[in-house]
């Protein structure tokens, strides 16, 4: 009994024990706080030095600096119209081919592939989320781009291009690397992505709900169409927005393939850049401020944009959530 | 009751209107399994030109060998020390921030405001072009210093890292069960021993999977090197100077006109892409040990 | 195992009184499993068209597998499969050449929980019929207002018909599934635990709304609420362990039990 009077008064409130326990919690505690705080402080880090070291050019061209085609390193005149452009149409073309193959193999996926092929498929589509983008990109260079220049673009070139109106986004030679191929591999780079998340957001479907559907005598693509793409289409928004978010950003393999050319072309078969590209290909060798900080300033507009564009996607996806959780 | 319609229970189908269904079905489940194979055919075709360039490339001299200059042999050994070191260094800054972030948001700030908006911005984050961290590093690493360094490098890696375990340690500790943790708080034990020994302990082959991961993310990053380690023709331990690493190694040598050093390239790009689909199976079997276990 | 033999001509005998009965479905030797599991064994029995019988048992003993495999659903997932024979109308719904669409559209269904549709309460009804009826506007609007109006939802949604079907109560949410149901004009209606979800009140109406689609469809309902089965059904069976172990006239199965485990399960010394 004495042995337990003095083993409870040891772990009392007041022992020298309790109190270094209290200390360790409270340090622990403190530690997480401000890794978690840490963060926080690396988003507006990154902000803030996008900024600071965008001023000088910003300065230099103000808001002009988005609106110019310009890209002049000798006479260091700055407009980031083409990259911002290159950036756009390349994400563009990559959502319009690689979001309804998307959409494909989520539905292939979810209803129709066989029991024993459900795990292999995933386990692949993943596998290809996980290859860098710089093997995409030595492989569009040495394979895919000179595929299409064999094959592809000829094709579109005297089909498409004879067109008048949309002919004008097929027209000139053949060059293999371009926009076009950037967009595509692009395309091929946000299938797993956007293919996973779609497979993820289509099974909060409740099952109950698929069967009634189905019990009415509706066709797998009726019920898909019908009742599963709205019932999930907030998170749908939500994953095409975070594969948009992906396609925007994507440096190396675009780099690889897209022709580094800071002019605008009406024929998405000619060279051109992005944002990044620009950035990856030019850093390194930007003498002076003002260059430099034009590459910067391109940064920044590339973070603008895509932190909107994921900001968008992660608020749909939580709203998605909330729905499935009630 | 005032039915109109007093025609007797069944159905009236229109056959025609049924057969278009079944045929618009058929095409567009057709569609599905065609965009399945489109899929799977990008993947066989990187892999089959990866194994075919890069096997051709692969001798004993690539792990050997320094990079060489144009019209020499040589191979990539410092290419490869540089990338297994910046990764390691990378991995052992930012893990350790990581999984504490991940701790306050699972156990201390749960459902806090803060743990919600630092969920926000780790998730940006996790998704944020690569390349800006490069330029973030560039600008309060490599400029202060005034050159390019292996550190700079090694930092970029880093906070790549950190978003990736915040996530999944955030995530695993959240299935924890909370009796577990009651249970172990009801013996007496202080909060901060409870997570270490109680709530890590059940969620470790999550949390291993999630650095896993993160490992075969950053360790084929290019673009945040590019302006942060640069690059090096030389063998260098020198933490404080640009140091070789093999995604930047591969980025110039494949973009040069020279066909040994191209060679190269497809040699490094098959071992980095044979690595990181390793250490994805390797996570993946990690994963489902860890839920085996769990059920 | 007396009961389970017992077979459709005595179960008419017991109702004689009862001159339009006719089989409308027909189960024979019907075994079910859900991968290795033998989830069924060896059901007969049949189900009476204009007439409600009611599937008892605790849970797990397969009164909701049988009914799910009566409208096919089950073929959504692999692993599930059906062996046996099960007649609709003389025709074997098991066939493997059997159009599920088609039958689908003949046996409706409705679930433990409501499930509307993502769409208005007027598109929710017309869903169904729209997959196979090609009609004229004013015509649509008939079919579903007949549809609201069988179901006694009518007068409560008749001016909010563009809103959302979520936006109805849970009770509410039930009929318009039944509605959506009754909509496509089936010959058979399958309801698994339709009041589960629901309170009393709504219960009660439900109810009602059986009783008076009775003279209009073969129906068949799984409920674990035995009050619901005596006061809804005009036939019971009572499974237990995947077997069925006695069918009967509803009467006859609540007074004058002939097994000795529907008699417990019915007073309650188990379930």
């Amino acid at each position: 009994m004495v042995d337990m009077a003095v083993k409870a008064s040891d772990i009392s409130a007041e022992s020298p024990r309790a109190r270094t326990q209290r200390r360790n919690d409270l340090l622990f505690r403190g530690a997480t706080l401000f890794f978690a705080l840490l963060v926080l402080t690396l988003l507006g880090g990154v902000i803030i030095s996008l900024i600071h070291g965008a001023l000088p050019a910003l300065k230099a061209f103000g808001f002009g600096f988005v609106t110019t085609e310009i890209w002049n390193p000798v006479t260091e005149k700055f407009g980031a119209l083409a990259p911002i452009y290159g950036t756009l149409v390349t994400s563009a073309i990559a959502m319009l081919v690689g979001v309804p193959v998307s959409f494909g193999i989520a539905i292939f996926l979810t209803e129709l592939c066989p029991a024993w092929a459900k795990r292999p498929i995933g386990i692949a589509v993943e596998l290809l989320a996980g290859i860098p983008s710089i093997i995409y990109g030595i492989w569009g260079l040495f394979v895919f781009a000179p595929f299409l220049q064999r094959t592809v673009q000829p094709f579109l070139i005297n089909t498409l291009g004879t067109i008048p109106g949309i002919g004008a986004w097929f027209k000139g030679p053949p060059y293999g690397i371009g926009v076009l191929t950037a967009g595509l591999i692009l395309a091929i780079m946000i299938l797993p992505f956007i293919t996973s998340i779609t497979r993820d957001v289509f099974e909060t479907m409740p099952a109950m709900l698929r069967e009634s559907a189905y019990g009415l005598g509706a066709t797998t693509w009726e019920v898909v169409r019908d009742i599963t793409i709205p019932y999930t289409r907030v998170g749908l928004v939500g994953g095409v927005m975070l594969g948009l978010g992906r396609a925007l950003g994507e440096t190396m393999a675009v780099t690889f393939v897209i022709g580094n050319s800071h002019r605008i072309a009406s024929s998405l078969l000619a060279p051109g850049t992005t944002i990044s590209a620009a950035i990856a290909n030019e850093f390194t060798e930007a003498v002076g401020d003002t260059y430099t900080s034009s590459l910067i300033a391109l940064g920044l507009v590339l973070f603008v944009i895509t932190f909107i564009v994921l900001s968008l996607a992660k608020l749909m996806l939580v709203r998605m959530n909330r729905k499935a959780g009630t | 009751m005032a039915i109109t319609d007093t025609s007797p229970p069944g159905t009236n189908f229109a056959m025609g209107r049924y057969k278009r269904r079944k045929i618009g079905n058929t095409i567009t489940m057709g569609l599905a399994v065609g965009a399945a194979v489109f899929g799977l055919l990008w993947l066989v075709w990187i892999l089959a030109v990866l194994l075919i360039n890069g096997i051709s490339a692969i001798n004993l001299g690539l792990f050997t060998q320094m990079t060489p200059p144009p019209g020499s042999t040589g191979g990539l050994l410092n290419a490869i020390f540089g990338s297994i070191v910046m990764t390691v260094l990378g991995m052992v800054i930012g893990t350790p921030i990581g999984i504490m972030a991940g701790t306050y948001m699972a156990e201390y700030g749960k459902g806090t405001k803060l743990a919600e908006v630092t969920r926000f911005i780790n998730d940006i984050l996790l998704s944020a072009p690569s390349i800006i961290v490069g330029l973030f590093i560039y600008t309060i690493v490599v400029v202060p210093m005034g050159h390019f360094s292996a550190w700079a490098g090694s930092i970029s890696l880093a906070v790549l890292v950190i978003p990736v375990v915040v996530r999944t340690t955030e995530d695993m500790l959240n299935l924890v069960p909370g009796s577990l943790r009651e249970a172990a708080a009801a013996l007496g034990a202080p909060r901060w021993k409870v997570i270490v020994q109680v709530t890590y302990r059940a969620a470790r082959s999550g949390i291993m999977t999630g650095v896993l991961l993160a490992v075969a993310r950053i360790s084929g990053e290019t673009a945040p090197l590019l302006f942060t380690a640069l690059n090096n023709q030389f063998w260098s331990v020198n933490m404080n100077a640009p140091m070789a690493n093999l995604p930047v190694t591969i980025f110039q040598f494949a973009l040069s006109p020279y066909e040994d050093w191209q060679r190269l390239a497809w040699g490094g790009s098959l071992l980095i892409t044979v690595a990181i689909l390793a250490l994805n199976i390797g996570a993946r079997m990690l994963a489902s040990i860890g839920t085996k276990k769990g059920q | 195992m007396t009961a389970l033999s017992m077979t459709a001509e005595q179960s008419q005998a017991a109702l004689a009184t009862d001159g339009d009965m006719r089989e409308k479905i027909s189960v024979r030797n019907l075994n079910f499993y859900y991968g290795g599991f033998h989830a069924l064994r060896n059901i007969n029995l049949p189900l009476f068209d204009k007439r409600v019988t009611a599937f008892i048992g605790p849970s797990g003993c397969g009164k909701s597998t049988l009914l799910r495999i009566l409208n096919r659903i089950y073929d959504l997932y692999p692993n599930q499969r059906a062996e046996g024979e099960v007649l609709l109308d003389g025709e074997n719904l098991l066939s493997p050449k059997q159009d599920l669409n088609l039958l689908r559209a003949r046996v409706g269904m409705v679930f433990q929980k409501p499930t509307p549709f993502p769409m208005s309460i007027y598109d929710n009804v017309a869903y169904g019929i729209r997959l196979y009826e090609k009609l004229s506007r004013a015509d649509m609007d008939v079919r579903v207002e007949e549809a609201l109006r069988k179901t006694a939802l009518w007068t409560e949604v008749k001016d909010k018909l563009r809103q959302s079907g979520l936006s109805l109560s849970g009770g509410q949410q039930q009929r318009l599934c039944i509605a959506r149901a009754v909509a496509v004009r089936p010959a058979v209606l399958l309801l698994d635990e339709p009041t589960s979800a629901l309170d009393p009140i709504s219960t009660s109406k439900i109810e009602e709304l059986v009783d008076e689609l009775k003279p209009d469809y073969c129906i068949a309902i799984v409920t674990h609420n035995m009050q619901q089965a005596a006061r809804v059904s005009d036939f019971t069976a009572f499974m237990y362990l995947g077997e069925l172990v006695e069918y009967g006239a509803t009467d006859t199965i609540f007074t004058a039990p002939k097994e000795e485990k529907t008699e417990q399960y019915i007073t309650g010394r188990f379930g």
